[in-house]
């Protein structure tokens, strides 16, 4: 029943539809759009309040009539239906005041939703505006401050002090009255006096070169006409040599040597000065001065040294650049070549340059009483700064004999000339780092046989003194500066220790030479009375690696009395079947120092020092002064001679039927440590005892 | 001209009598006086490089060589040359040698003539001191008063060495010979020849003996003969020892062991047997001294010939080295 009522509301419904769609139909668009603005005008006129009020009114009212229809709904009687469908419509009408509500609603909610979106767009547009404004703003901020930091070229021009300005300058162009007040004008007046001054003084300047050129040709004319003069000097120079043969005066080859002179370093200057100094006044037979070596090279050397030191001298930083410049483009070169160039090539080409000598050398003879001489050629290493000496001996005589030659030989005779100074390494402390910087890796003495030895004497004698910049150490890398005393004195010191040390060479090779051939002379003067058995066999020089692989000379070795700077022979003394092997050590400085005998003796087998006291005695009394009375140093032929009766002394005192008794003594033995009498009394004969 | 210094020979040692002092002789006369105190237990901080050499060295007046040396509580005994000196130890202790307290000389047929006193002995119980000269005759001298006691002369060659024990006295000698002793009459009552036992001798070094030590019934000596333990009552050679050496010149008994040195490259320590126990590499040719202590410490010295003394303190092992020059 009730669906009868909902269907026929809806008819009736559809029928006021029908009739609105009639009337639609003859202005639909009006119509709909009639309702829709009357609606948006009833929205826009009604208070939301109001119809919310309503709206919850009605929803009461809806609920109180459900409320109801379901009471009557429980009686179920035909009256509650009939006022259940009354019920009915009147909860209908109330739906359809809701749904007018609602549309109400929804149009207020458009409405404002649009009025919201409006607002929204003009807030955009008015902050897009303030920042462009601002932009604009701060673009003009910089222009301003660039502007109030604009330089102007005329404040790096140096202007004179105000003071002086208003002093000199005269009053048109400083019109004192208005740039007193006004700065800009001040500036300009200023400027227009330094303008003014400088092109005077320009004009000066113009005049002075002009008169500088005037006064440059008037020298050059000058010195023209004093070239023209020296032909005439030559041809008189020329005139007078046959005077000077005549008369025998060496003037022209002493200019000679002095105009070289002077192109020598000055460490060789100085030696060359000294020593021809004291060849001059001792006589050339003992010393003899000379200067050797390519002229016009050492005179390119001190052209270029010149220009070199005129360069550093200017010190404009203009040519500051310019080396800079020259640098970068060395560089560059070098950097081009060592594509072609080898590293090996590059890496000698840097040695021959750290190498390299003055193209001048001096070289000093000095010459011995029988006629020996000893050429010494000094030269002077340009960038180690240091002096290296070779040398060679020529001999009066040939000499006969391998070991008395090599004394006379070489490195020999120079070596430890004074004490420790075996000229192995290179005094100059800054030669190591010089050598590194130069990338070379080996050592200072891997050189020393292709440019010759740096002994310190040798720097001593040109004056210079390493000692004294190791002192200081803080500046040990300054140059050395020649020094003429130490110089003068180091000269003659040296001229007297090589003649001696000349000397006594020449007759030490004189021993050698007679030991070699198997003659053992007595020293002079004094006779040995003893009848010797032994004899010497063999007299021959050992190298060091021979000397030290003996037993007998470890105890020589460890105590650092032999080094293998000293001289090393091996003698051979045989009598019957003993066989004494002495090997000899000579300092380089003998006769002052003794020669010192390691000895080992093969009878009944092997013995030595270090496992036989009877050679440890022996060597005892031939090496100290221990049990000899004379102070006097003994020389090798003595010492030999001792050998000798020694061995003889020990052999006969051992008792063997081979070696009958010839010596007189005492004792054979005597103590606890059975020494055997090695110290000669001369008593009648000559008697042996222990002590 | 070397240092002769670099060839020194020490041919005697001994302690001072509270141990603390090792005083060294050699052949140029010079006594070298070592501070064992300092060098056993040295302070570290005060060590410096001379640490092992000699505190102190002196030098006889004469020049002699100083051929053997012997200590009582009071007296250093220095046997020279002709000469025995005795010094109170404060005198040897200090920076300059003093006077000798006394001085025996030994009674000389000639003046040319030169006898060493090779040997010392002392017999604390009878303060007796006997010494075995260079002249073949073994002095007897109370030390009570410097006077000679007795003369026993049988040697016929220098005497190396004098030792006793138990009122019996044996000496060494380089004839060959090695005499027992009755001590009161001064007359031998037995003697060794061991260069006449063919287990023994050795002719191509010698007949000499360097050294003889008695023990409670033996004998060790040794020289050119190798060194062997002789029984004392049948006086027959009992061990032979057989070590390489080239001489004998040390030889004695030491808590059931014989210590033996010459010239070899060790210093051995034996027993009865003749196994050799311990070896000790010394730095001397030869050595002709040995001489130990076991209170306050205990230390072995070895010198010879050379400028170097070994100590030991274990006397198992070198563990230093005196210089003496």
């Amino acid at each position: 029943m009730g669906k009868e009522d909902v269907a026929a509301k809806k008819r009736r419904k559809l029928t006021s539809n029908s009739s609105a769609s009639e009337s639609s139909k003859q202005g639909p668009t009006d119509v709909y759009k009639r309702v829709v603005e009357f609606e948006e005008a009833e929205a826009q006129l009604r208070s939301a309040e109001k119809d919310a009020h309503l709206f919850k009114k009605i929803c009461q009212d809806i609920r109180q009539i459900f409320a109801e229809i379901a009471e009557l709904k429980t009686k179920d009687t035909d009256e509650a239906k009939e006022k259940i469908n009354s019920k009915r419509v009147e909860a209908s009408l109330h739906l359809v005041a809701l749904k007018k509500l609602n549309r109400l609603e929804k149009v207020r909610t458009r409405a404002g939703r649009d009025a919201l979106h409006k607002e929204k767009q003009r807030v955009d547009s008015t902050h897009l505006h303030l920042q462009n404004l601002l932009y604009e703003a701060d673009h003009l901020n910089k222009e301003v401050t660039k502007c109030l930091q604009f330089k102007s070229k005329d404040e790096e021009i140096e202007l004179v002090s105000l003071e002086d300005f208003y002093r000199d300058a005269p009053a048109e162009v400083s019109r004192p009255d208005i740039t007193k007040s006004d700065e800009h004008q001040l500036q300009l007046a200023r400027l227009e006096w330094e303008l003014r001054q400088r092109r005077e003084l320009a004009g000066a300047c113009n005049e002075l070169v002009a008169s500088k050129e005037r006064v440059a040709a008037a020298i050059a004319a000058a010195r023209s006409r004093l070239d023209a003069l020296s032909p005439h000097l030559r041809d008189v120079l020329k005139a007078t040599k046959p005077l000077q043969e005549c008369l025998a005066l060496r003037l022209d080859e002493k200019r000679d040597e002095a105009r070289i002179a002077s192109l020598l370093p000055p460490p060789l200057f100085l030696l060359y000065a000294n020593a021809s100094a004291y060849s001059d006044a001792l006589g050339s037979k003992i010393v003899t001065v000379a200067i050797s070596g390519d002229e016009d090279e050492a005179r390119r050397l001190e052209q270029q040294s010149n220009v070199d030191s005129e360069l550093v001298a200017s010190n404009d930083s203009d040519s500051d650049q310019e080396n800079n410049d020259e640098d970068q483009r060395e560089k560059k070169k070098r950097h081009h070549r060592s594509s072609k160039i080898s590293k090996e090539e590059k890496a000698e080409a840097k040695k021959k340059e750290i190498f390299r000598k003055h193209p001048l050398h001096v070289q000093v003879s000095v010459i011995a009483q029988d006629g020996t001489s000893l050429n010494l050629i000094f030269s002077y290493l340009l960038n180690l700064k240091i002096i290296v000496v070779k040398f060679t001996v020529s001999l009066s005589k040939p000499v006969t004999g391998v070991s008395a030659a090599d004394v006379l030989n070489g490195h020999c005779i120079l070596n430890e000339l004074y004490p420790s100074d075996t000229g192995n390494d290179s005094p100059h402390p800054a030669t190591a780092y010089l050598l590194k910087a130069a990338g070379i890796c080996e050592k200072f003495p891997h050189f020393i046989p292709e440019i010759g030895r740096p002994y310190i004497w040798a720097q001593r004698m040109c004056g210079l003194d390493f000692m004294a910049t190791i002192m200081d150490d803080q500046k040990s890398m300054k140059v050395v500066q020649p020094c003429p005393t130490l110089s003068v004195t180091t000269v003659e010191n040296f001229i007297l220790t090589l003649k001696k040390r000349l000397k006594s060479r020449v007759e030490l090779m004189k021993e050698l030479q007679d030991l070699e051939s198997g003659k053992i002379l007595p020293a002079k003067g004094t006779s040995w009375p003893i009848r010797l058995s032994g004899s010497l066999t063999q007299w021959q020089s050992v190298g060091w690696p021979e000397y030290i692989q003996s037993p007998s000379t470890a105890f020589l070795i460890s105590e650092g009395l032999v080094n293998s700077n000293d001289m090393l022979y091996r003698a051979i003394i045989t009598r019957q079947s003993a066989k004494l092997v002495a090997l000899v050590a000579l300092r380089s400085d003998y006769p002052k120092k003794a020669p010192i005998f390691s000895l080992t003796l093969h009878w009944n087998g092997t013995h030595h020092a270090g496992i036989n006291d009877d050679l440890r005695d022996i060597e005892r009394v031939i090496n100290t002064d221990w049990g000899t009375d004379d102070g006097k140093l003994p020389t090798l032929s003595t010492q030999m001679t001792k050998l000798l009766t020694y061995l003889d002394i020990l052999l006969e005192t051992t008792g063997s039927s081979e070696f009958p008794p010839d010596k007189v003594m005492f004792n054979p033995v005597r103590g606890r440590n059975r020494i055997k009498p090695y110290k000669f009394i001369k008593q009648g004969t000559g008697v042996f005892v222990q002590f | 001209m070397l240092n002769k210094i670099l060839y020194n020979t020490v041919l005697c040692q001994t302690f001072s009598p509270c141990g603390k002092y090792l005083v060294a002789g050699n052949i140029y006369g010079q006594l070298a006086v070592f501070d064992l105190d300092r060098i056993l237990n040295p302070i570290v901080e005060l060590l410096t490089s001379d640490y092992n050499q000699p505190k102190q060295i002196h030098t006889l007046d004469s020049g002699h060589q100083i051929c053997s040396l012997a200590s009582t509580e009071k007296f250093l005994i220095v046997g020279s040359v002709n000469l025995i000196y005795g010094w109170d130890w404060k005198g040897v202790l200090g920076v300059k040698l003093s006077k000798p307290s006394w001085v025996i000389k030994i009674p000389s047929q000639s003046s040319l003539e030169q006898i060493d006193v090779n040997s010392l002995w002392i017999s604390d119980d009878e303060g007796k001191l006997y010494a075995g000269c260079g002249d073949n005759k073994l002095y007897v001298f109370n030390l009570e008063d410097g006077q000679q006691a007795l003369v026993m002369s049988e040697h016929t060659d220098y005497i190396h060495s004098v030792h006793g024990k138990n009122d019996q006295l044996v000496s060494a000698g380089e004839d060959g010979n090695v005499f027992l002793w009755d001590v009161r009459t001064g007359k031998s009552h037995n003697k060794l020849e061991p260069h006449s036992n063919s287990k023994v001798s050795r002719p191509d070094i010698g007949k000499w003996v360097g050294s003889a030590a008695l023990g409670d019934d033996w004998i060790v000596c040794g020289g050119g003969p190798r060194l062997a333990l002789w029984h004392l009552r049948s006086l027959d050679a009992v061990t032979v020892f057989d070590i390489p050496d080239h001489g004998i010149h040390v030889s004695y008994f030491h808590d059931d062991c014989i210590v033996a040195g010459g010239t070899a490259k060790h210093l051995y320590q034996l027993n009865y047997s003749g196994e050799v126990k311990v070896e000790l590499p010394v730095s001397a040719t030869t050595v002709y001294s040995a001489v130990l202590r076991t209170s306050p410490n205990k230390v072995l010295a070895i010198a010879g010939s050379s400028p170097e003394i070994d100590l030991c303190t274990s006397f198992n092992y070198r563990d230093q080295i005196l210089h003496f020059r």
